[in-house]
């Protein structure tokens, strides 16, 4: 029941009492399932969201006063958002109403409130998983499909393998599942360092050299892929570490310069066959 | 034997098409490894030459050329 104005002399029902009771325990609820813009009844009362898609909540000045509150509720799919329209909105926390969530809109005055959520939408983390860790055992060529989407831009690629012999790991890049091996693609810089002395390399091929692996202990490979899945040319970045009595350093840059869009990779050894694990992580665009 | 292909975490054996793709892969780095090998150690060895006609001990060409 929204509030009442009683006026002198009036006589206050047993019904309006209840109800007003009510509100007090079992606020009153008005559901809306498209965007809405709050009135003047809606003070003291829950207003609960419930939409698959996007709403907003709007929030206008001189229709509650200082003092006023409003409980705003999302059930829907569809994150709901508070909007300042003509009041000011005011939050240390997110705007953004989840499914689930909920919080207080407190007015100050007449144009100016305050939201207090008490839900909030989990943020994204930095460095998302695409791929969760994935076992090859003896294999000489791995298949990796669908990881790259617009959803990122930027990718993490962790390798650590066991090498059945002293073999180097190519990487070719690919979508619909057909490896793109155009000659001279793959440009690429590399240093290579052991036993105190370093090589530089410079060279282009049909694949790209993303580190080497030997018997005598696990090696592992950390690439970074850049905008694969946009169809631009794709740098990419790797090191790799591989242990034997010295530990051999190589770090190498590259960039594949096919204006191709891709939604995956292959890697291929160049004799002999690798097992162990790889994982994919997505570089998230926001904070 | 026959070579193992990984694919979308889903280990097996390789099709007879795959296998054959991958050997010519890895005939073609091999015959591009040498090629860039050559072509490194003719270059080492026409850097090695220039010192011996300047006369400079190693130490002495690491110095001035890393």
């Amino acid at each position: 029941m929204a509030i009442q104005d009683f006026t002198a002399g009036q006589v206050l029902t047993a019904a309006q009492m209840d109800s007003l009771q009510a509100n007090d325990y079992n606020q009153t609820v008005s559901t809306k399932t498209a965007s809405y813009t709050l009135v003047a009844a809606d003070k003291g009362t829950r207003v609960v969201m419930n939409s698959a898609s996007a709403t907003t909540i709007t929030v206008n000045t001189s229709l509650f006063n200082a003092g006023d509150t409003v409980y705003l509720q999302n059930i829907g799919a569809g994150v709901s958002t508070v909007t300042a329209g003509t009041a000011t909105v005011s939050s240390a926390g997110p705007l953004a109403i989840p499914q689930n969530g909920g919080g207080l809109l407190y007015f100050t005055s007449a144009g100016v409130s305050i939201y207090y959520p008490s839900a909030v939408t989990a943020s994204a983390s930095g460095l998302v998983c695409v791929k969760a860790e994935t076992a090859f055992t003896t294999a000489s060529t791995i298949n990796v499909n669908n990881v790259f989407s617009s959803t990122y831009t930027n990718y993490l690629l962790n390798i650590i393998f066991d090498a059945s012999t002293e073999l180097d790991v190519q990487l070719r890049l690919r979508v619909g599942g057909v490896d793109n091996s155009t000659a001279n693609s793959y440009k690429r810089q590399t240093i290579e360092a052991s036993g105190g002395s370093s090589t530089v390399t410079q060279t282009q091929r049909d694949n790209y050299l993303l580190g080497a692996g030997n018997a005598s202990a696990p090696s592992a490979i950390q690439a970074y892929l850049f905008q694969p899945f946009s169809a631009a040319k794709t740098p990419i970045m790797s090191n790799n570490q591989r242990s034997s009595n010295t530990t051999t350093i190589f770090i190498s840059w590259a960039y594949h310069d096919q204006t191709v869009s891709y939604d995956g990779f292959s890697l291929l050894t160049s004799t002999g066959t690798i097992t162990g694990t790889y994982s994919v992580y997505g570089y998230s665009k926001t904070v | 034997m026959t070579l193992k292909i990984n694919v979308d975490g889903i280990n097996r054996e390789m099709t007879e098409e795959e296998e054959t793709a991958y050997l010519a892969f890895t005939k073609k780095l091999e015959a591009d490894n040498k090629i860039e090998a050559e072509a490194q150690a003719a270059k080492l060895a026409a850097r090695q030459n220039a010192i011996d006609k300047l006369g400079l001990t190693a130490d002495e060409a690491a110095a001035l050329f890393g």
